[in-house]
């Protein structure tokens, strides 16, 4: 069964009809090929598949497709903009805040909601900010402090 | 998941026609943070989805007429961040922040967490000493049920399948203090091995505990015994000793009973020291 939706992909207005079964995180990736949002655990644990939707850090896997009816979802694909990465990014590769890489696009989704609501956290907002967020290699010090070193330049 | 036809009703009325439509078939989606989980696992299998969301009336926090109503469609961090229940209910805050990681919170919703009916519900300890009322609506109009009589038993309320939670209210009281203690395994993004919330008003004590039975309970004996004697060191002593036997906890991969009942012991204790 399908339902024709409407709603902002990365600051495009789509109109897709969509099975209405379907996660987001599925429709993302199945239907419009944006395979930067992953699935870890499908069940709002782990924070991989996190996308921004109308400003706020959701989990993919627990959003229905039709339920993006009128919504804005930002995407991972969607922070780089005419090739230019997003702050997130450059400082997740400056401070060598990934191994596999396959939490790195949820973890800097979260990030970057995090920054639009606090631009200045302290470190214990960025632990706790995260902690929806699981990485299985690197432990969590660097990405804390690749998201710090953001808070601190949007703050200079 | 199985197929599924979506329905996003804009009035109550609109909603209460299509779950007395489709009755058994139909299912309720609110923050889903559940609801998506059950039926990815085939746990639940409704034909029929029927999302309140695009309700606007469900989404206020209202405070007036010396009650605070809280709404089927507010979110957890909605709740947890606003301004009035955190100064006022800073217990009732700290439960819905508890609850999940921020994006569950971001999505996941109040009412939903009550009407889940989970033993360890993390918002069922305040509201209920708190004593706040369920506000269901049906074709037979608006009615409302005491918390602690909504509760049947582990994810059972007394709710009919064509009836709809529009929210959930209680008396807006100065005098309220309260502690909200949640014990789990790790600090975020972890469920409740025991979670609690004591109220002190100029109405008494009001006792309620999560996890440590079928529903979340309160603890009328242990309650009594607070308002019939004067708080010193004994009387606390005494009263987390009736705490403990007045639970009925189980042992289940997060604890085994007679650790609860301690921790039963131990959080009654340190919520009471607060105002000795």
């Amino acid at each position: 069964m399908k339902k024709t939706i409407n709603f902002i992909l990365n600051g495009e207005p789509v109109e897709h009809a969509v099975d209405t079964n379907k996660t987001l995180l599925k429709m993302l990736r199945e239907d419009f090929d944006l395979t930067g949002t992953k699935e870890g655990c499908g069940a709002g644990e782990c924070g991989a598949c996190t996308v921004i939707m109308d400003g706020k850090a959701v989990n993919s896997c627990l959003v229905l497709a039709v339920e993006s009816e009128g919504k804005d979802i930002l995407t991972i694909e969607g922070l780089t903009v005419n090739g230019e990465l997003d702050p997130l990014q450059t400082s997740f590769v400056e401070n060598a805040a990934l191994q596999c890489g396959y939490c790195t696009p949820g973890m800097i989704m979260t990030a970057k909601a995090m920054l639009n609501e606090n631009p200045n956290p302290s470190l214990d907002e960025i632990k706790e900010g995260i902690s929806g967020n699981l990485c299985r290699c690197t432990g969590y010090k660097k990405i804390i402090e690749a998201i710090h070193s953001v808070a601190e330049q949007n703050n200079s | 998941m199985n197929s599924v036809e979506y329905y996003s009703p804009t009035s109550l009325k609109e909603a209460l026609n299509l779950l007395a439509a489709y009755g058994e078939e139909a299912s309720i989606l609110n923050g889903g943070t559940d609801l998506i989980v059950r039926m990815r696992e085939g746990q639940s299998k409704p034909k029929v989805i029927v999302d309140i969301k695009k309700i606007d009336e469900l989404h206020k926090i209202e405070i007036e007429d010396n009650y605070v109503f809280i709404g089927a469609c507010v979110h957890l961090n909605d709740l947890g961040k606003h301004q009035y229940i955190i100064e006022k209910y800073p217990f009732l805050a700290k439960a819905a922040l508890s609850i999940g990681s921020n994006q569950v919170r971001n999505r996941a919703t109040c009412i939903g967490n009550i009407c889940n009916a989970s033993p360890l519900a993390d918002t069922a300890t305040p509201l209920l000493s708190l004593n706040a009322d369920v506000h269901i609506y049906s074709e037979n109009g608006l009615r409302t049920v005491p918390l602690n009589q909504f509760f049947v038993f582990v994810r059972k309320t007394i709710l009919k399948q064509d009836e709809i939670v529009t929210g959930i209210s209680f008396e807006d009281d100065d005098s309220i203090l309260g502690v909200f203690y949640k014990m789990s395994r790790r600090k975020e993004v972890d469920l409740s091995t025991v979670c609690s919330t004591v109220i002190k008003s100029n109405k008494g004590y009001f006792v309620s505990y999560g996890a440590v039975a079928p529903t979340p309970v309160r603890l009328y004996k242990t309650e009594s015994f607070l308002n019939e004697n004067t708080l010193s060191q004994e009387t606390i002593k005494e009263a987390c000793m009736i705490a403990s036997q007045e639970v009925s906890p189980i042992s289940d991969i997060r604890a085994t009973e007679k650790y609860r009942r301690e921790i039963v012991e131990v959080t009654l204790q340190n919520s009471l020291l607060e105002w000795l």
